[in-house]
């Protein structure tokens, strides 16, 4: 007889599978840097240095193919915390934090410290208010415990749907994000790059779902960790002689200031920039780094820091992967990790920034315009800074410089005089990211729509559970990449919309359905509608698709969606009777931390009763 | 007359959940309270310098997050303490 996966012990070898993955990756990182001295061509260091990790991940991934439910669907309940926590964090900071973030940093200095912090506070509010009691119930996707807790399907379903706008909006971000790495490192257009994309991280869901997820997640985020530390570290040791970019870029400020006074950033006033994120457009920056408040108001900083904070808590990607850890004590130490690593993304995305800042405007500013820096044509070429003698003074002002948001990360190496390989190895670190990210924003809509929305709907449920997942995987890819072949959307962004899509649907349904024993079903059902209402008319009359700026009435609406569903759930829940007798005894046996995971536990009863019934019909018929 | 007083069919479980409550609510709030602290005072704040960083950028680009990663991992002890009285009092009940 078989042992059920979830009784079976995590494999003893993953810290030497992936010390291998490290040390091979840091070997390739190596023998290119080797290469490129020796005359490869920068296009072939850049296809081996993106293609190598890729076919690993592949290789991992069907390493880690299954056919069982329980892994497919959580991982089979053992992956350590601290595995768990790399992909955790690879999924709260992704390719858009990877690049935007740090962009945005870059743009508006302390002022864009609210998201970092933002993202934090969520991973930390989560791991204290909801993740322990998702593993308890060990239900695989949100909307089954919304509907498991109030034993309804309608709650479901609703949540299901709701839970699209969120997910969907993350993983086309992601997509696009890895797409226009792979379009400005390897010989492939956009268009073909999201395709690619899609195709990769469907391929990897399909695979072994949430099981390879967490392992290509797992060595994703090590390549991307890896990738980040070398070229920070080298930069930090070029321009402070320590190789402690968190603690020493604090040290540059002195030059950074009189590199922007030179070049003729002045400060600003609170509210006199429109009150907007900066755009993926070449934009020139007009704020000084330390300058703080001088975009964002301090009410604007501390509702984009709520924002994120509520919708990093509240995430469906996040929350989904509340079930894969043994028990609810390694959970809450999965979290903590992840807490943990995504703050030392945090510390380091205002270091690079920092370091960017200095080195462009030292460089360019205020020199002559016929003797401007080899490297600024190289990144010219590839979109991702301009510069040019607008008024014809001979000079190039802060004005005269426009920088992609999302090229400052991968134009610090080569503005450092970095060699061309640490310059793709940023690239690489970043499309890591963005893959694991992606991948998971993916799977956790897939399993949602087949796991939650199908099987309520199909009754007779025509297609086996984990046929109806590969389905929904392909189709959901496929959608998002031909949706982004046509929009053309921000990423950070639309980030930001799935982010308050998140925090106003689900983190005041989530805190009543947990918290609150006189919760009932109409009530979180009321909340759950009113706090996705509340958004739905903001992204459609606020114009968060495109149709006019989106920014910080975005994070501002989610919190007055919070308030309202709140609100919502809590009168309609006193308006209706009390909660049933079953649904008491859910949420007692949840916030219970022993005993088994109750998902896995009906389960296992439904198993034995069908096998009790069929040795019965089995005697009955001798 | 006498009155009858209500017996608490699980003191452990109460016990349990209110100390839970008590335990999420204390630390969100005091986290909470030190980002709007250095928010508000981050201008003036920024008088100071702490390892070559003004002080109130330095708290919001790191002090805070070092100290919600250590209040995280301090919580996961403590909560675990709680827990662990429950199912000792679960066994011997």
């Amino acid at each position: 007889m078989s042992v059920p996966s979830r009784l079976r012990a995590p494999n003893p070898h993953l810290g030497a599978y992936y010390g291998i993955v490290t040390s091979a990756f840091v070997s390739l990182i190596v023998m290119l840097a080797m290469f490129e001295q020796l005359g490869w061509g920068r296009p072939l260091l850049a296809q081996t240095m993106m293609v190598v990790p890729l076919a690993l991940y592949l290789v991992i991934a069907v390493g880690s193919r299954t056919l069982q439910a329980d892994d497919f669907f959580a991982s089979g309940r053992r992956v350590p915390p601290v595995y768990n926590g790399f992909v955790l964090a690879a999924i709260a900071v992704g390719g858009v934090g990877f690049l935007a973030y740090t962009g945005t940093v870059f743009f508006l200095g302390f002022d864009a410290l609210a998201i970092g912090l933002g993202w934090t506070f969520g991973m930390f509010a989560a791991g204290v208010l909801f993740v322990p009691y998702l593993r308890k119930t060990g239900s695989y996707t949100l909307p089954s415990f919304l509907g498991h807790r109030f034993r309804s399907r309608s709650v479901r379903a609703a949540a299901s749907v709701m839970q699209l706008p969120p997910t969907a909006l993350l993983l086309v971000a992601e997509i696009k994000i890895a797409a226009l790495i792979a379009s400005l490192f390897l010989p492939v257009s956009f268009s073909l790059g999201v395709l690619m994309i899609a195709a990769l991280i469907a391929a990897v869901a399909i695979l072994g779902g949430m099981r390879s997820l967490t392992w290509t997640g797992s060595a994703q985020f090590l390549v991307g960790a890896v990738g980040l530390a070398i070229v920070v570290t080298t930069v930090s040791i070029l321009l402070t002689n320590v190789p402690a970019p968190q603690l020493t870029y604090g040290g540059t400020f002195s030059a950074l200031q009189n590199a922007e006074i030179t070049a003729g950033v002045t400060p600003v006033q609170p509210g006199q920039l429109a009150t907007a994120l900066p755009g993926a457009a070449p934009l020139p920056v007009i704020k000084p780094f330390l300058q703080p408040f001088g975009v964002l108001g301090p009410v604007d900083f501390g509702s984009l820091f709520l924002c994120l904070a509520l919708g990093t808590a509240a995430l469906p990607s996040l929350l989904s992967r509340s079930g894969v850890t043994s028990s609810i004590a390694e959970q809450r130490r999965a979290s903590a990790w992840g807490l943990l690593f995504v703050a030392l993304f945090v510390m380091t995305a205002p270091a690079m920034a920092a370091f960017a800042k200095l080195i462009v405007f030292r460089d360019i500013a205020l020199a002559p315009a016929s003797s401007l820096p080899a490297w600024l044509t190289e990144l010219g070429g590839k979109h991702l800074l301009q510069a040019g003698d607008v008024n014809g003074d001979g000079a190039i002002g802060a004005a005269e410089l426009l920088f992609g948001r999302d090229g400052i990360a991968l134009a610090l190496p080569s503005a450092a005089g970095l060699p061309y390989v640490l310059t793709v190895l940023m690239a690489t670190a970043a499309m890591a990211v963005a893959l694991a990210a992606s991948a998971s924003h993916l799977f956790t809509l897939a399993a949602s729509l087949a796991d939650d929305l199908y099987r309520v709907l199909d009754r007779r449920q025509t297609l086996s559970r984990l046929t109806a997942a590969w389905a929904a995987i392909a189709a959901s890819a496929l959608a998002a990449a031909v949706f982004l072949l046509i929009a053309d959307l921000d990423p950070l962004k639309t980030a930001l919309l799935a982010f308050a899509f998140a925090a106003s649907t689900f983190f005041p349904t989530l805190l009543l359905a947990i918290w609150w024993r006189r919760c009932t079903k109409w009530g979180a059902m009321a909340a759950m509608t009113t706090g996705f209402t509340v958004m739905l008319v903001e992204a459609v009359l606020g114009g968060a698709f495109g149709i006019g700026p989106a920014g910080f009435t975005t994070a501002l609406t989610s919190l007055i969606g919070i308030v309202l569903a709140l609100a919502a759930g809590v009168a309609v829940s006193l308006y209706f009777r009390q909660p049933s007798k079953a649904e008491d005894a859910y949420r007692e046996e949840m916030r219970d931390p022993g005993g088994e995971t109750i998902y896995d536990r009906a389960r296992m009863r439904a198993a034995a009763a069908a096998a009790a019934a069929s040795a019965a019909a089995n005697a009955s018929g001798q | 007359m006498a009155t009858e007083v209500p017996v608490n069919e699980h003191p452990a479980r109460d016990r349990h959940q209110i100390q839970t409550l008590i335990l999420a609510v204390a630390i969100l709030s005091t986290v909470l309270l030190a980002v709007f602290f250095a928010v508000t005072a981050a201008s003036s704040l920024n008088r100071f310098g702490f390892l070559h960083f003004p002080l109130g950028f330095y708290l919001l680009a790191q002090g805070l997050l070092i100290f919600i990663v250590a209040v995280a991992f301090w919580f996961i002890r403590l909560q675990e303490r709680i827990d662990l009285a429950r199912s000792e009092s679960g066994e011997l009940g």
